[in-house]
């Protein structure tokens, strides 16, 4: 009965000896090296034993957790490998993202860039219509306004430009830009005359406007020292003007240049004299006092390049003038005074029939 | 099962402690996804991914039922660097050597751990190997007494013997095979 030997270990090994047997067996223990050897074999393999059905009770019941969870699951994890592959290239992936946007953001950038003074250059045309310093004028008014308080400050004119006479009768004319929106319009010359006048006719197209003086104390302007060149100027012809790009009346000599104007615009030339804003509307005059045209703007970011309308454009609207309205047509001087002489003395005849056209509104 | 009761990682240890097996459900469920990312992203499959977290989770429940467990991080960490270190040896043991693992989670290296893991797991591997030599009855029948604690007179019944001193020689003669079996392969450690 060798399995008795077994259960003895076993019942030493489970501590279920009573005192007395326990005592013995350990003391044999202590002389029989063999039993010893068997005790501490058992224990082990009692151990691994329990191990073992702990671990396959264990793993019974994770399967079955796994098997519970998969059914969960099935339906829900469809294509999991690329969300393995995106978690796994998601940085680079972003990396070579912001890269490529830097690169076609920053070359799109670059190419503007370069772009930008090719730009500037394209032509963009500037009416030279003046805008009044509005914040001087505002001071002086209110400085005025303390000194004399019965009076309400005279409104300071909004834009200015410059017109010149077309006829005795007191018809003008000036660039319709420069009169554009305007409640009233007042004519001053450099010799003081002051006058109030109105816009009678204006054509859009070739922006021109005529103006009527409309003062009961006017008079009429005497004979007019210069005449209106009805054929086209030739190229290189020396051409001058007067303006009023600032209070006083303003000398401007240059060539004609173009027999074009703006992109090629048939109906104005291109000049070569400095112009500044105010000078719209201010008459183009030939060496002998021959008028060809009427300034009307400049290209932007460009020296020496000017337009103004053609003569032919002028006299064709004046001709319009008593179809469209109820006016009598306008009588154009006939004779002119100024061929042969000197500039100055030219300018001396003509200055008196070059205005500043004030603008209120 | 509610899934706020088992928020805290001292919640899911003292549900495996107290048996509780919704607590370890829970535990699976939660960390299967991580384990399965960094097999599948590191050459292995389905399977394996399974293999290598079961395993894991066994170490983890061991130690927790051991009472040795001494958690210096949570219990995902723990769990992600056994998996870890268990795949490593698998790749290993396959011939295929991973130069380096992409890691999406931290890690502990957890050497302490490690001989007694791997004592436990040639102890195991050893014990399944000559449980399986073994053979019916015998297999049973030593299941039934040492594992699922069963009385000696159940077992004379269920096996049919005449009675229990049959069973018990019975009993002794399939443990002596088995301890053949056993420490022909096992040396226990010095």
């Amino acid at each position: 009965m060798e399995y008795l030997m077994y259960e003895q270990i076993e019942r030493y090994l489970a501590g279920r000896m009573v005192a007395e047997e326990k005592a013995a067996f350990e003391a044999l223990l202590q002389t029989d090296r063999r039993l010893a050897e068997q005790v501490k074999e058992h224990r082990t393999l009692l151990q691994a034993m329990q191990q073992y059905g702990q671990r396959e009770h264990l793993r019974s019941k994770l399967n079955k957790i796994h098997n519970q969870m998969e059914t969960e699951q099935t339906g829900q994890q469809v294509t999991p490998m690329w969300r393995v592959f995106w978690k796994r290239h998601a940085q680079t992936i972003a990396v070579a993202a912001s890269v490529s946007l830097l690169s076609v953001f920053g070359t799109l950038w670059s190419v503007q860039q370069m772009k930008a003074p090719v730009q500037q250059q394209t032509a963009r045309y500037v009416e030279l219509r003046r805008e009044v310093d509005k914040l001087k004028r505002a001071q002086t008014a209110i400085i005025k306004d303390i000194n004399n308080t019965a009076k309400p400050a005279p409104r300071p004119a909004r834009f200015s430009g410059t017109g010149f006479a077309l006829s005795a009768s007191g018809y003008l004319v000036t660039s319709s830009h420069v009169v554009e929106g305007a409640d009233s319009i007042m004519i001053e010359n450099t010799s003081g005359v002051k006058y109030k006048v109105h816009e009678v006719y204006r054509d859009q197209s070739h922006d021109l406007s005529i103006l009527k003086i409309e003062d009961p104390a006017f008079a009429g302007f005497g004979k007019l020292p210069y005449t209106f060149k009805t054929a086209e100027s030739d190229l290189g012809e020396k051409v001058y003007t007067l303006g009023y790009p600032r209070e006083d009346v303003v000398f401007g000599e240059g060539s004609l240049s173009s027999t074009s104007g703006f992109e090629g615009d048939t109906t104005a030339y291109q000049i070569s004299i400095p112009l500044n804003p105010g000078n719209s509307g201010g008459p183009l005059l030939d060496d002998k006092g021959n008028l060809i045209g009427v300034i009307s703007g400049k290209q932007a970011g460009q020296e020496g390049a000017a337009f103004a309308i053609k003569s032919a454009y002028l006299l064709q609207i004046i001709s319009e003038l008593p179809q469209a309205t109820t006016l009598s047509p306008v009588t154009l001087p006939k004779y002119n005074v100024l061929a042969g002489n000197s500039r100055p003395q030219q300018l001396k005849k003509l200055k008196d029939f070059v205005f500043v056209v004030k603008v209120y509104n | 099962m509610k899934k706020g009761l088992y928020e805290t990682d001292e919640a899911i240890i003292e549900g495996i402690r107290s048996d509780d097996d919704r607590a370890l459900a829970y535990l699976y469920k939660l960390h299967f996804p991580m384990i399965s990312h960094l097999i599948l992203s590191n050459s292995g499959t389905d399977d394996e991914a399974k293999d290598v977290y079961q395993e894991g989770v066994i170490v983890f429940y061991e130690k927790v039922k051991s009472g040795s467990l001494e958690l210096s991080c949570q219990i995902k960490t723990y769990l992600y660097s056994v998996c870890r270190r268990l795949w490593l040896k698998r790749l290993a043991e396959k011939g295929r050597f991973a130069v380096n693992v992409d890691d999406a989670e931290n890690y502990l290296m957890l050497e302490d751990d490690v001989p007694q893991q791997e004592e436990n797991e040639r102890r195991f591997g050893v014990m399944e190997e000559a449980m399986n030599q073994l053979g019916e009855p015998c297999k049973t029948l030593l299941e039934d007494y040492y594992i699922r604690m069963q009385n000696m007179q159940d077992i004379t019944d269920r096996f049919g013997y005449t009675n229990t001193d049959t069973a018990k020689n019975q009993k002794y003669k399939c443990l002596q095979r088995l301890k053949k079996l056993f420490f022909a392969t096992y040396q226990a450690p010095a």
